[in-house]
């Protein structure tokens, strides 16, 4: 049965989906009122001054229910017990919000993983173990994957904390001279390396670079 | 296939025969046989739109029984595959039709044998103009963006579903049980055919929803005439979604038609405006309403995705 526009129900009224996001309940609302305001020539002449102003005053209360969290969840509640909306409608809203631009989870991973790197660190009293594998003034890229594994810190998290990218850092453990960085880069990859693991970044550029050429 | 479309309006001077005309030159361009029916009886002028002299025969002939069928009153154009079937011969009388000949043109117009029959109607809403309205399944409404124009063609559009209903209840002899009624709200002018489906539900649920299958049935557009830069642009889209709401939910929108001077220079100059200014933004509007129509916008829209 064709629904009459006086038993629109809000989303009806401003004939957006059971999901949409608060954006859409803004837009459709602007969009409404051009249509229903007074001097629009689409309504003029199809509504006398008195059902003009209730339309309005409905297409009002619909944003400002829909536009509330809370007032739109009870609405919903009452439209899903009256049979009018489907049953899923409360849950299935969830899956649609809003994403962020700027993620601040992804930020919190980054500090995270330092804090993880610092805490193996710590327990593995890493000192010792470090000062007996890289000994002698030449380091290789084995070498600082002994390190770390022994360490039991992943290369993910070093790309964690460093931003270099995996491949590179796989690179530089490697001693794959032919796909490492040029060398100005190099040079800072293994600074920032170095510091990631707590390690003396000028021995271990020094030592890096010595063996490598 | 067949396909009949009326084109209406309301109100005078909308532009509704220069549609008419326009939109059947451009599908016989198409490659389609069309055949335009001018049923603005009394004051029919198609033919100047399409640049020819007074016809010697429409569908005078036809009424008074000179041509038995009235396919054979269909004259050349000067455009290959577009036909004409003119009122001027009419008497002036013929405004008036008597019942019977109405049937007989009705039923006539149907089995047109034509690939598009286009049906160009009068201004105003006697039931001569909405019986003819009626003939076709699809209807388009010519308006205007002036506020004159508009209001007009919602008082044509309800009228439209007023006879409709009217006459199918007439055919199912329901006419009687439901008159009073039916005539008691829409002498206040009903705000919807909704509320005249709702009293025939209201009184039986079953039959009612036959009526309002119906009239579902039908499949209306919008055109906007005489478009110019300083009206509103979504004005099509929106009076498209208030008949959608408040009228019955049938209703599309074609598009806008760019105001040109130049289509009053070619009218009293008795060019055909799509022929003389082909690279006019109101041409280009037109091209695509009959893409539209015909369906090749979907398909090059395939092809693109296909490819």
């Amino acid at each position: 049965m064709i629904k009459k526009f006086e038993d629109f129900n809000y989303y009806e009224l401003l004939r957006i989906s059971y999901n949409a996001s608060s954006f859409e309940v803004r837009q459709a609302y602007k969009h409404m009122l051009a249509i229903y305001e007074e001097n629009s020539l689409a309504t003029y002449s199809l509504f006398t001054e008195d059902e003009r102003k209730l339309i309005l005053s409905k297409i009002e209360d619909a944003f400002m229910i829909l536009i509330d969290d809370e007032k739109r969840k009870a609405y919903d509640n009452d439209l899903v017990n009256a049979g009018e909306a489907p049953d899923n409608l409360l849950t299935a809203r969830e899956k649609k919000k809003a994403i962020p631009i700027y993620q601040t989870s992804k930020a919190r991973a980054n500090n995270n993983s330092l804090a993880r790197i610092k805490k193996k660190i710590r327990e593995k009293e890493a000192g010792d173990l470090t000062a007996t594998m890289l000994r002698g003034d030449q380091i290789s890229g084995k070498d600082l994957k002994n390190v770390r594994e022994s360490l039991g810190i992943e290369l993910e998290e070093i790309f964690q904390v460093t931003k270099i990218s995996p491949t590179a850092l796989a690179a530089i453990e490697k001693d794959d001279v032919a796909n490492l960085p040029p060398k100005i880069y190099l040079i800072s990859f293994l600074k920032a390396y170095a510091e990631a693991l707590q390690l003396d970044p000028r021995q271990i550029v020094e030592g890096y670079i010595k063996n490598i050429s | 296939m067949r396909r009949i479309y009326s084109i209406g309006g309301g109100k005078g001077g909308s532009g509704k025969s220069f549609i008419a005309a326009s939109l059947g030159i451009l599908l016989a361009k198409h490659g389609k046989r069309v055949v335009l029916v001018d049923l603005d009886l009394g004051a029919s002028n198609l033919h100047t739109l399409l640049g020819m002299q007074i016809p010697e025969k429409g569908l005078d002939s036809y009424v008074d029984k000179t041509a038995s069928h009235l396919g054979d009153v269909a004259l050349t154009t000067t455009v290959p595959n577009l036909y004409l079937i003119s009122s001027t011969r009419c008497s002036l009388e013929i405004a008036n039709l008597f019942y019977a000949q109405k049937l007989k043109i009705i039923s006539a117009i149907k089995t047109l044998p034509f690939d598009y029959i286009l049906l160009d109607l009068g201004p105003g809403t006697n039931f001569n103009t909405l019986d003819f309205f009626l003939i076709a399944r699809e209807g388009f409404f010519v308006t205007t963006p002036e506020p004159t124009a508009i209001e007009n063609t919602f008082i044509f559009m309800k009228s439209v579903y007023l006879r409709k209903l009217k006459l199918s209840l007439k055919e199912a002899n329901l006419w009687h049980t439901y008159q009073e009624e039916i005539a008691k709200l829409s002498r206040g002018a009903f705000k919807s055919p909704l509320d005249l489906i709702n009293i025939l539900i209201a009184r039986d649920p079953e039959k009612g929803r036959v009526f309002e299958e119906l009239l579902s049935n039908l499949e209306f557009r919008l055109i906007l005439n005489k478009f110019r830069g300083q009206v509103n642009e979504n004005l099509g889209e929106q009076l498209v979604e208030v008949c959608n709401r408040h009228l019955y939910p049938s209703f599309s929108f074609l598009g806008n038609v760019s105001y040109d001077n130049r289509v009053y220079e070619s009218v009293l100059a008795r060019n055909i405006f799509i022929n003389k200014y082909p690279y006019t933004k109101t041409v280009s509007n037109l091209q695509n309403m009959v893409r539209n129509l015909t369906g090749e916008q979907q398909e090059s829209l395939r092809v693109k995705v296909q490819q």
